[in-house]
């Protein structure tokens, strides 16, 4: 009898460990979450950055070649996010930042005023596609891709969130 | 020897006077140390300049001197575990830069966590704990061991029990938080202040970051090779080490696959995201005091820092989500490894070892309070 608890004690124990150490992961589609200083908070998965206006950029990548990359300026995504952007980015809304968080951790910042078309025209998109396809695992779904920047590290790859700030 | 009166009377009743004098005696020393001992007010967190200041204490749970005694107190506790046999201290160690020296660890069950302690140390930075950076909050993260009955296995409310039915505690607390109420979240609160002082930062390499020590050659040699990443049609040799391991505190709240198994047992992050991209990503761990905490990675699996370099020099396992800063880096023109030479190998491990803090581990302010005290005791004595 004792004997039996007893096997009966260590299967579940053993399949409760299994369950909590194990659990497989149903794979899941990457997004991107906006949140912050916005209005509406938005979860972007790839088919919905298809509902806004598609820009292209040409810039080198680390192979010293320039590539043609696709997807969303990054201001428009904002304004449909209710970000101050446009007649409303001034006053204390200067001091707002935009913090880009990728899958890894990594993380890099830009002053909301260096997104805007008002300030600048150099163009920061959300890049879902590299010369036509979609980008490598590696570096997508999403990367941000600077215009022009000397440095790729802005270049943020596996784009997960992007927050807004104000500066403390 | 003439007997009067008074000594009879002393004689007869000697056990009794002297069992009243060590009373007297105890309670005065332990009323004193206590008193000596707990000084109250903010606590200075100092560190170096180039740690930078993105430090991690919430609002609710500022460092206060006497909150980092008792947390210290805590953190040494056994009565905080289903059987009074374990403490944070167990699997943290001090001198083994707060790990254990095991693969695994046995929690009050007998059976053994699922993944590699880690070790404790520049915590004031960092804000995504565990390998898989699961708790937000070192407040957070403290109930887990507690709880979990691999580990000290003890509700808190069975612990606030045992704590409110010591002598010293119910003051103690009172100290800290103004009312004797002793609570989980005060017990988290206090542990998680004195881990916030736990700060490194008297490593040879800090040091030679201050321009206070002459690395010899090879430790330089190995720095380099540390900090560069390889490119062999400029003839310039490296292992990339710092893209994921560098900065002042060899820490950068990272989480990568470094390729341990091209189908890893332990999926890491994506068990959280349930994404393709995490499998296998685990925490970019400090560093710091490396050569103490043996063995290495997630599940131990290494028992030498030589495995180790031997596994990113020649061993990476391909797999989809392999961190991209593992791929095509290598010393051989269109190399798939990293081929670090024999020497190569051992400059990079006498760089790994500039980066033990003795300070560190022998800081009595992190020891064990229980031995300190009587250490203290013992040296007054002596005098
Ligand atoms: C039985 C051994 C054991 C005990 C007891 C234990 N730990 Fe741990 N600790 C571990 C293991 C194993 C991990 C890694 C677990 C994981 O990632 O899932 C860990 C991780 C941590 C981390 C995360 C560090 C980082 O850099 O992310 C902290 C902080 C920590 N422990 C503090 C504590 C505290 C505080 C206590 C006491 C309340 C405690 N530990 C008790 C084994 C233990
Ligand atoms: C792509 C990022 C990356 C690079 C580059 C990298 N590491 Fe790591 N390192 C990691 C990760 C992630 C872990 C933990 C992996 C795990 O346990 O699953 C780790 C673990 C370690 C550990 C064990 C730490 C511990 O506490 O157990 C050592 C030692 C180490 N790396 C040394 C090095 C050295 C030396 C180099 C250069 C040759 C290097 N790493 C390059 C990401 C990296």
């Amino acid at each position: 009898m004792k004997k039996y608890t007893f096997i009966i004690i260590a299967l579940f124990a053993f399949f409760i460990n299994a369950y909590l150490t194990k659990a497989q992961p149903t794979t899941k589609d990457a997004s991107v979450k906006v949140t912050g200083e916005v209005t509406l908070p938005l979860d972007l998965k790839l088919a919905d950055l298809q509902q806004f206006k598609q820009t292209e950029v040409t810039r080198k990548d680390r192979d010293g070649k320039d590539h043609t990359y696709s997807g969303v300026i990054l201001s428009e995504i904002l304004q449909k996010a209710g970000v101050t952007l446009g007649k409303d980015l001034r006053g204390e809304n200067l001091t707002k930042f935009v913090q880009v968080t990728a899958s890894d951790g990594y993380q890099v910042v830009f002053a909301l005023a260096e997104l805007d078309k008002d300030f600048t025209d150099r163009m920061i998109i959300l890049a879902d596609k590299v010369d036509g396809k979609p980008l490598l695992p590696a570096d997508g779904p999403f990367r941000i891709i600077v215009q022009d920047e000397k440095k790729p590290a802005r270049c943020i790859k596996q784009v997960s969130g992007i927050k807004v700030q104000f500066a403390k | 020897m003439k007997i009067n009166k008074y000594n009879i009377v002393f004689i007869r009743h000697k056990g009794f006077v002297i069992l009243v004098l060590l009373l007297l005696i105890t309670a005065l020393s332990a009323w004193t140390t206590i008193r000596d001992a707990i000084e109250t007010g903010p606590y200075q967190l100092v560190y170096p300049a180039n740690f930078g200041n993105r430090i991690n204490v919430p609002d609710d749970n500022p460092t206060t001197k006497q909150g980092v005694y008792l947390g210290r107190l805590l953190f040494y506790e056994k009565k905080l575990s289903a059987n009074n046999t374990l403490s944070c201290a167990s699997c943290h160690q001090q001198d083994k830069a707060f790990t254990d020296g095991k693969a695994l660890s046995e929690g009050v069950d007998q059976v053994l966590t699922a993944r590699n302690s880690m070790s404790l140390a520049n915590l004031l930075w960092t804000r995504k704990f565990f390998w898989d950076g699961r708790a937000g909050s070192l407040e957070d993260q403290a109930i887990t061991p507690m709880i979990n009955p691999h580990e000290m296995g003890q509700s808190l409310d069975v612990s606030v029990k045992k704590l409110s039915n010591t002598a010293t505690y119910p003051a103690l607390f009172k100290l800290v938080y103004g009312n004797e109420t002793i609570t989980g979240d005060r017990i988290c609160k206090a542990i998680s202040q004195f881990e916030r002082t736990l700060i490194s930062c008297n490593s040879r390499y800090d040091q030679y970051l201050k321009n206070a020590y002459l690395p010899t050659r090879q430790e330089l040699n190995g720095m380099n090779l540390f900090m560069n990443g390889p490119n062999p049609e400029k003839g310039i040799r490296g292992a990339n080490c710092a893209h994921c391991h560098g900065g002042p505190k060899t820490y950068n709240e990272l989480f990568h696959n470094n390729g341990l198994d091209s189908i890893p047992k332990d999926v890491g992050i994506e068990s959280l995201t349930g994404l393709a991209a995490d499998r296998g990503r685990f925490k970019v761990p400090t560093l710091r005091n490396i050569a103490l905490t043996s063995p290495y990675m997630h599940d131990g699996r290494f028992k030498t820092l030589e495995e180790v370099v031997d596994h990113y020099s020649d061993h990476l396992k391909e797999s989809e989500a392999l961190s991209t800063f593992l791929r095509g880096e290598s010393n051989d023109i269109g190399g798939k490894t990293l081929h670090l030479r024999p020497d190569e190998k051992k400059d990079i491990i006498a760089f790994l070892n500039m980066l033990t803090d003795s300070t560190f581990i022998n800081d009595p302010r992190f020891s064990d309070p229980n031995k300190t005290i009587a250490l203290k005791k013992s040296k007054s004595n002596s005098k």
